[in-house]
């Protein structure tokens, strides 16, 4: 496993008290393997990335508990130094607002070109014509003549296409991209979604899509955790969880999409509020939401269950329901 | 738009540039973004039209000239057959009462400093014959309950409330002064997916309730599909196609439609292998330098020399022009042709 995450904790100490965001994270990506992590806002999903690059904000993010493993090295024992030679050589990130992400001051051939000059210990010179090699790999044309360019002489797409190199300049094993196309149009969307998939292929690295679009989701990844309240509720690759999820959460997230494909009828609408990470409701977090919540739900926080066909074990699906059966075979319907 | 009762709503060539000045004394016009470039359409009683595009092609600006936050550059918006610009005082003003709208970001577009009922009451200081002064807290009471909030909550300030809910709060002012017409731009796109569809439900709730006609601009192509009985698909500030939703959905004929609907992820999985995507080259053309004839012909694959000469229509292509199905409808291409982007529904 190139990377895996064991019973993550994070939480804020803020004036109000504190927010509990991460409480008990397991996932893991393969090299060449695209992971997507799927939630709504506070459910912990940016967080976890956050450890995971060391780019948490501490204080008042705290990490509680929990290992990070990459290539089998737990990073929370690491000096930050010794962090700062992974992050960007071997694990990079991606997010979602390039604008604010990329230096406005500094042409991006500079930005580009540092990478190698602090990473790799290269000439002015020819970091300058790595980030133009660099430019042309994520086909941003006339790479020549626009690596003299600033950010704002870019469009939206095209600064996205920019922090890709950024984050591939190194060949990083890792890629971590939070909402890497949530504020770019949908065309242009699909031609850096593309690009991502192609260059994460070519280059078999383990990516780690954090989103909340089920339509991105299933286009490229290959496994999906689902996460809500700081903790995982479904993981499963990710044909499965389409056909048939076997948590309620999920079910009632793929049912509240518009379809483009049909006009719909009323939509099924999740009732109430995501949780107060201050004040996280007893038992399954979920439960007050939930329209197939019971007594256990109340009082018992559900582990996360292995899902399994027949008795079968179904290719490492698991659901954070105690009532997963009935919700995978839709008996509560 | 078989019927022949008169459309409450009717756009004719509406145009609207913003000038773009040198110099800090002379402001010498030195260009202009086109922001809206010609845009006609009409809306019926009870109807909602969906107006989609991406950043850039002018939606934003429509809305905002529909409800007379901008004046038209040119063009007419025709109100149950009266052109509003030429009206002002008190006929204007009972036009503005009925054409309401509801902003995009719950978290700007209310006041922070003023409690939930001054914010719902606020239109009734500007027209305060809808509700006579003693009966308005009742008044906000019975909106809260409608949007499907607390009636206790009227004391309370917008930070104490959740995306969804100051969304609720947005379209209860909206529907204070009882319009006929909502105009909603990009309602939903600041919420998380589960707090959308309650949103949108209660939406389209109101809209029976309250008999109301809706404009819903948005960038996102599943939801308006899902609320709209018409759409119209905009490009550089112009309509390049419109029609019934099935018509833009199922049997789309303007290449740019066809591009963007074979863009939208779908959320299944296995229609990854056998979906057609059409990937567009280049980005939009800046709005102060159009191309000539056609504005999508620099992106577009089908493209030819006709398409820089001249400049489409939006009416029925020829080809379609005596065919009753549903790929007759107006689409401005001159080399239109009916192509199926969509993957087919399982179910």
């Amino acid at each position: 496993m190139l990377l895996e995450v064991r019973d993550l904790r994070v939480e804020f100490r803020t004036r109000d008290g504190v927010a509990k965001a991460v409480n008990g994270v397991d996932y893991g990506v393969d090299a060449g393997e695209t992971l997507a992590v799927l939630g709504e806002s506070g459910s912990g999903k940016s967080v976890t990335a956050q450890a995971v690059m060391g780019i948490l904000d501490i204080p008042p993010g705290r990490i509680t508990g929990g290992e990070i493993l990459f290539r089998g090295q737990d990073l929370l024992t690491l000096k930050e130094e010794e962090r700062r030679r992974i992050r960007g050589a071997e694990m990079a990130m991606i997010f979602q607002d390039a604008l604010s992400s990329l230096n406005p001051v500094l042409s991006v051939g500079d930005q580009l070109g540092e990478m190698f000059v602090v990473h790799r210990g290269m000439s002015r010179k020819d970091a300058r014509a790595k980030a133009v090699e660099l430019m042309d790999r994520v086909r941003i044309p006339a790479a020549a003549e626009r690596v003299r360019q600033y950010p704002h002489q870019f469009s939206g797409g095209m600064r996205q296409r920019i922090m890709i190199a950024m984050a591939l300049a190194l060949e990083p094993a890792l890629i971590i991209a939070d909402e890497p196309t949530t504020a770019l149009d949908v065309t242009v969307q699909a031609q850096v979604m593309e690009l991502l998939a192609e260059l994460q292929r070519e280059y078999r690295m383990g990516l780690v899509l954090i989103t909340h679009d089920l339509g991105v989701v299933a286009d490229v990844a290959d496994r999906i955790v689902v996460m809500y309240a700081g903790r995982i509720v479904e993981s499963a690759p990710v044909h499965d969880i389409y056909k048939a999820p076997a948590h309620p959460y999920t079910r009632g997230l793929l049912d509240s999409v518009p379809r483009l494909d049909q006009k719909g009828q009323e939509l099924y609408a999740i009732k109430g509020l995501p949780p107060n990470l201050m004040n996280i409701p007893s038992g399954c977090p979920f439960h007050p939401r939930c329209p197939m919540a019971q007594d256990v739900c109340r009082t018992d926080v559900p582990p996360l269950y292995e899902v399994t066909h027949a008795g079968e074990s179904d290719g490492g699906r698991g659901s954070a329901c105690h009532f997963w059966r009935e919700c995978l075979h839709g008996l509560d319907r | 738009m078989a019927s022949t009762a008169e459309p409450i709503l009717e756009v004719n060539g509406l145009v609207k540039h913003y000038p773009l000045t040198r110099g800090v004394l002379s402001k010498k016009q030195i260009g202009a973004v086109k922001a809206v470039d010609g845009v006609d359409f009409t809306l019926d009683r009870g109807e909602t039209l969906g107006i989609v595009g991406e950043s850039g092609c002018g939606k934003s600006t429509v809305a905002k000239l529909l409800v007379n936050l901008e004046k038209p550059t040119a063009g007419e918006i025709r109100y149950k057959g009266e052109d509003i610009g030429k009206l002002s005082g008190r006929a204007l003003k009972a036009v503005r009462r009925n054409i309401q709208m509801v902003f995009q970001d719950p978290y700007t577009s209310l006041n922070p400093r003023m409690t939930v009922g001054d914010i719902i009451a606020e239109p009734y200081d500007i027209h305060p014959e809808v509700a006579p002064k003693g009966d308005r807290r009742r008044r906000v009471r019975e909106l809260l309950d409608v949007v499907g909030l607390n009636p206790e909550y009227i004391n309370r300030y917008p930070h104490q409330f959740s995306g969804g809910q100051r969304q609720r709060i947005g379209i209860a002012r909206g529907l204070a002064l009882r319009p006929e017409i909502i105009v909603a731009d990009e309602p939903v796109s600041a919420l998380d997916v589960s707090v959308q569809a309650q949103v949108i439900n209660l939406m389209a709730g109101l809209q029976d309730e309250f008999d109301l006609s809706y404009i819903f601009i948005a960038h996102d192509l599943s939801i308006v599909r899902h609320i709209s009985d018409r759409v119209g698909v905009m490009y550089l500030g112009r309509i390049v196609e419109i029609g019934r939703d099935a018509e833009i959905y199922d049997h789309p004929t303007h290449p740019y439609t066809q591009a963007l609907l074979s863009a939208v992820p779908v959320p299944d999985p296995t229609a990854r292998e056998h979906r057609e995507r059409i990937i567009l080259v280049g980005d939009v053309p800046s709005p102060t330098n159009i191309p000539s004839g056609c504005r999508f012909r620099t992106r577009c694959w089908k493209a030819r020399e006709r398409c820089a000469l001249e400049v489409p229509a939006l009416a029925v292509p020829a080809e379609f022009r005596f065919l009753a199905g549903p790929e007759s409808h107006d689409s401005a291409c001159h080399f239109a042709e009916e192509k199926q982007v969509v993957p087919e529904a399982l179910e």
